[in-house]
């Protein structure tokens, strides 16, 4: 434990140039200096950490989309259960969703469904509180009007309302991601799985003084974060709001 | 495909022999304690099949109330409110309304708007796709098929919206301030449009609109009515053929008449509500001022 503190001052002793000269050797291993191990970029347990942690994403995030979204739904639909889960929903939403990681490894262990555990928790209030939240502003005139044309029951849903919270549930999705990236890598971050996330390369960082290690993989974060917000979610917001002719 | 054989299958096919759309409204009353939306008290009103009525009145006096509940959107408290001998109940494309926001879906394209009701009355793609464009050709929209909602113009979303609205062959067409947001020229332009749909479908129309101008252009009748509690006042019969012109003499003569029947009107709701009085003066006024000089010449 004494020799953390001098350990972690020894790359940096090294000084900054240096440190970003690894980072970048981190990052792109062609780029190491010659004299370094050469390993095969797809081996590399950046990818490999990638991999893991996008698949955990995807299948996280989906369980989020169809969990937040029948329940914003539900909460729309009955004004009761709005007003019993909301308020909790809302201070849900202050807890910093690594605090969800305990009761997951209680709950299921540690394990490929304790870290979705959490990133679930930490990501699927958000998306029901906005789906909720657009539904309360879709125009009455909507529901009016379908009614009118014979649109009832689940058709109304179906045809009328769910379309038309459609520019609500984009923004949703977009909010939901960042909560549910943000999630994930602080549950990879505690919890040593099996199969290594970036957030446990994070950790790894951390336990070898590694520090270029440790601002690499907090860009690699970072950019994939920046990434799929601008290229997925920004971009299917934007063509949700043009389709509406919202500007 | 002929207008009457687009928007009125029945009348086309039958000759005009079985002619629906005869609402009635008998002693029709409905409140809204602790609420702003203006009530009715004991309305009895009849439009005959192909009748074209027109509700006129000052702002609260409940003419939306009145058309809400012909819709089905609300039920009355007491009074009875029948189509064709059926007791209205609950929202039906047999009554089917043109809002005054046009109420279009604004992730449908024009041409899907104007499917919509057909898609949810289960009729089979092919005769849908045939009647949505007869629909857009009747209303003049052929071109803009495929625009969708924000990409169309105020009068344009307008005969959307009645295209959407007589595509389903209703009984009676429900009209609430359709025209208020359009500039004169275009309102202009869609009265004549209505009318020659009208003319060639012979709907029942129950129209409804603060513009006297307006009803009395485009109705068969006029119905004036009174505020807190919303009660008809008077009734105007427009003996003018269809399609009138609108520059008529007798149009603004009748546009007159009616003008002062809702001006006592305002005058006696404002009255009512302790809002001061506003009078321009008249040239009585103005007559009396002079009095002292007219003598010295």
């Amino acid at each position: 434990m004494l020799n953390i503190p001098l350990a972690l001052g020894e790359p940096l002793h090294k000084g900054w140039p240096l440190v970003l000269e690894d980072t970048v050797g981190v990052l792109i291993p062609s780029a190491r200096p010659a004299n370094a191990p050469s390993r095969h970029v797809f081996t590399s347990p950046l990818i490999i950490a990638n991999l893991v942690s996008g698949v955990r994403l995807i299948v996280g995030f989906v369980i989020s989309i169809v969990l937040g979204g029948a329940l914003g739904l539900a909460m729309w639909r009955w004004i009761e259960l709005d007003r019993l889960l909301g308020p909790v929903f809302l201070g849900l939403q202050t807890l910093p969703s690594v605090c969800w990681v305990p009761l997951g490894i209680l709950t299921f262990g540690i394990n490929e469904r304790g870290v979705l555990f959490v990133l679930v928790m930490g990501s699927f209030f958000a998306i029901a509180i906005a789906l909720r939240d657009g539904l309360r502003g879709i125009p009455p005139l909507y529901q009016r009007a379908g009614l009118m044309l014979g649109a009832r029951g689940w058709r109304l849903y179906r045809y009328v309302l769910i379309p038309a919270s459609l520019p609500a549930f984009a923004s949703s999705l977009r909010q939901g991601f960042s909560f549910a990236w943000r999630s994930l890598l602080g549950a990879e971050l505690i919890l040593a799985v099996e199969h290594k996330g970036l957030g446990f390369l994070l950790a790894t960082g951390r336990d070898f003084s590694d520090v270029a290690k440790v601002v690499a993989v907090m860009i690699v974060m970072v950019m994939i974060g920046m990434l799929a917000d601008r290229w997925i979610f920004a971009k299917l917001q934007a063509a949700v709001h043009r389709r509406f002719g919202l500007e | 495909m002929s207008l009457a054989e687009t928007f009125a299958p029945a009348l086309a096919s039958s000759n005009g022999a079985s002619r629906r759309g005869r609402l009635v409204l008998e002693h029709i009353s409905k409140d809204f304690p602790g609420s702003t939306v203006p009530a009715l008290r004991d309305v009895s009103l009849t439009c005959e099949p192909g009748e074209f009525v027109v509700v006129v009145g000052p702002s609260g006096c409940g003419k939306s109330t009145l058309l809400n509940l012909v819709a089905g959107m609300l039920t009355p408290e007491e009074g009875r409110l029948t189509l064709d001998g059926q007791a209205v109940r609950g929202p039906h494309p047999e009554r089917t309304m043109v809002f005054q926001d046009h109420g279009l879906f604004p992730w449908l394209t024009a041409a899907q708007n104007i499917a919509f009701g057909l898609k949810m009355a289960g009729v089979p793609r092919a005769k849908r796709d045939q009647r949505v464009e007869a629909a857009l050709e009747m209303v003049h929209l052929r071109r803009s098929a495929d625009k969708l909602v924000h990409e169309l113009s105020g009068g344009m979303r307008q005969r959307v919206a009645i295209a959407r609205a007589l595509v389903m062959d209703p009984a009676v067409l429900l009209m609430d301030e359709p025209f208020a947001a359009l500039d004169a020229q275009n309102r202009t332009l869609l009265h004549e449009q209505l009318q020659e749909l009208w003319v060639a479908t012979q709907k029942t129309v129950l129209f409804v609109t603060h513009s006297v101008n307006e009803a009395v252009r485009l109705g068969d009748r006029v119905v004036v009515l009174h505020a807190h509690p919303g009660r008809i006042r008077r009734e105007f019969r427009v003996g003018l053929p269809h399609p009138r012109n609108f520059d008529s003499p007798e149009i603004a003569q009748l546009v007159r008449l009616v003008r002062r029947e809702i001006e006592d009107e305002v005058n006696r709701v404002n009255a009512q509500t302790d809002e001061e009085l506003w009078k321009p003066k008249t040239p009585a006024d103005l007559d009396r001022h002079s009095v002292g000089m007219g003598g010295g010449i």
